[in-house]
């Protein structure tokens, strides 16, 4: 069943899980966005915008980052090759194009970034559905009877783990009761994704080590998941502050 | 929830992450042979289409390129050109690129042809039996694998054609 599935999206067909779950994603916060008091054409626009600042922030950031190449051959820009891609530098860009835009457009963050989480959460489904495809972010060896043969031995489907984590999240966030609030549904779902990221991450194999020995994804989870809790107490004291006023 | 109790449970969740992280703190892969970034290249020993024998751990302290590719593959196709032209800038420098045509879905007597036909100087070899299109777990050509000269798989491009600035900055990365 899983090579199946390998097969069918093996890399670079792996990214139709990506752009699937970022339609369905969409959807869903088109939905719920009036919820937020945030309209759906603010919502497309700003996602829009996001989605080509990633594309071409990716391009250029790597771009700049090998410019030797490219200046031996600058056609390569253009080429449609998605490994010329630096991801950090696209989600950067995306960042700070949709809040020029937010801040345009005079949307209010707390509500938008509510009103994103669908979106986000259903990435996240994706992203461990692609990792499965493409047979990146995998498990360290194990015995245990749910092991996937991956990469020549028997691993922790760390994949599938990962998955599963952000479908629950997401059915979380999905059903959990409108709140009045404004960001607290998105600092749940960070805080949530931080929280199964520090521990999945234990199991995996790939992971680059800080300091020789510590998983860097679980460390830059921790500072996402205090990040979270530090501005969901702080969000909560400055709406109650308002309340009483 | 009261104000206390939630924050002594946001510290408390934040100590628990940090625990389980000193608690998993380790190394995470030992060096075994699989097709995929971070781990040892499979080996294997092939005939070139000129009747030489390479084989891929006698190469060790070079940079090397694997390239599985096709004669009816389009894409395999259109990046030959920019193949030859980074193994003519990077040889003396100790780049090794083997194209390995995978003859298993390919006819054996179009190989040669085609190397002629583009004028290309580095090795063809030839897996007529599929030795390295089962080892390297091919499900798409072309597929590339960027072997650093410890033997390390560093990169891995599945598909293509491959533009010359990416093949020049993954080129540089395996020198390195």
């Amino acid at each position: 069943m899983i090579e199946l599935f390998r097969s069918l999206f093996t890399p670079p067909r792996h990214m139709i899980l990506l752009v699937a779950a970022a339609w369905l994603g969409m959807t869903l916060s088109e939905k719920r966005a009036t919820r937020h008091n945030v309209s759906i054409e603010a919502l497309n626009n700003l996602t829009f915008y996001g989605l080509i600042a990633f594309i071409l922030g990716g391009r250029l950031f790597f771009a700049f980052g090998h410019i030797d190449a490219f200046l031996k051959s600058p056609l390569s820009l253009f080429a449609l090759n998605p490994d010329l891609f630096d991801a950090l530098g696209g989600v950067v860009a995306a960042i700070l194009t949709m809040l020029i835009y937010g801040q345009r457009q005079k949307l209010d963050l707390w509500n938008t970034f509510d009103a994103l989480t669908p979106l986000l959460s259903v990435l996240m489904v994706g992203l461990g559905l692609s990792h499965l495809a493409a047979g990146t972010a995998f498990g360290q060896p194990t015995d245990l009877p749910w092991a996937i043969n991956l990469w020549n031995a028997d691993r922790h489907p760390t994949q599938i783990y990962e998955t599963l984590a952000a479908l629950l999240t997401f059915g979380l966030v999905w059903t959990l009761k409108p709140n009045p609030r404004s960001g607290l549904l998105f600092l749940t779902f960070t805080a949530l994704t931080a929280g199964w990221t520090i521990f999945l991450a234990a199991f995996r194999a790939d992971s680059t080590l800080l300091l020789g020995k510590f998983h860097a994804e679980q460390v830059i989870a921790w500072a996402v998941l205090a990040m979270s809790l530090g501005l969901y107490e702080w969000r909560i004291q400055i709406i109650e502050k308002e309340i009483n006023l | 929830m009261q104000p206390t109790i939630r924050r002594i449970l946001f510290i408390v969740i934040l100590a628990a992450g940090l625990a389980w992280i000193g608690l998993s703190a380790g190394g995470t892969q030992t060096v075994t042979a699989a097709p995929q970034e971070g781990f040892l290249a499979p080996d294997f020993t092939l005939q070139s289409i000129t009747g030489e024998t390479y084989t891929l751990s006698d190469l060790r302290g070079q940079a090397v390129v694997i390239n599985l590719w096709a004669t009816w593959c389009p894409p395999c196709r259109a990046e030959m050109p920019a193949l030859q032209k980074m193994y003519e800038e990077y040889k003396d420098q100790g780049l090794v690129i083997l194209a390995v045509n995978s003859t298993v879905q390919d006819t054996a007597s179009a190989v040669a042809p085609f190397a002629a036909e583009h004028s290309l100087t580095f090795p063809i070899l030839l897996d007529d039996t599929g030795l390295v299109t089962n080892a390297y777990q091919v499900r798409s050509l072309p597929s590339s694998y960027f072997i650093d000269r410890k033997g390390i798989v560093r990169q891995v491009i599945i598909g293509g054609p491959m533009a010359e600035a990416l093949l020049r900055t993954r080129i540089e990365d395996i020198l390195r």
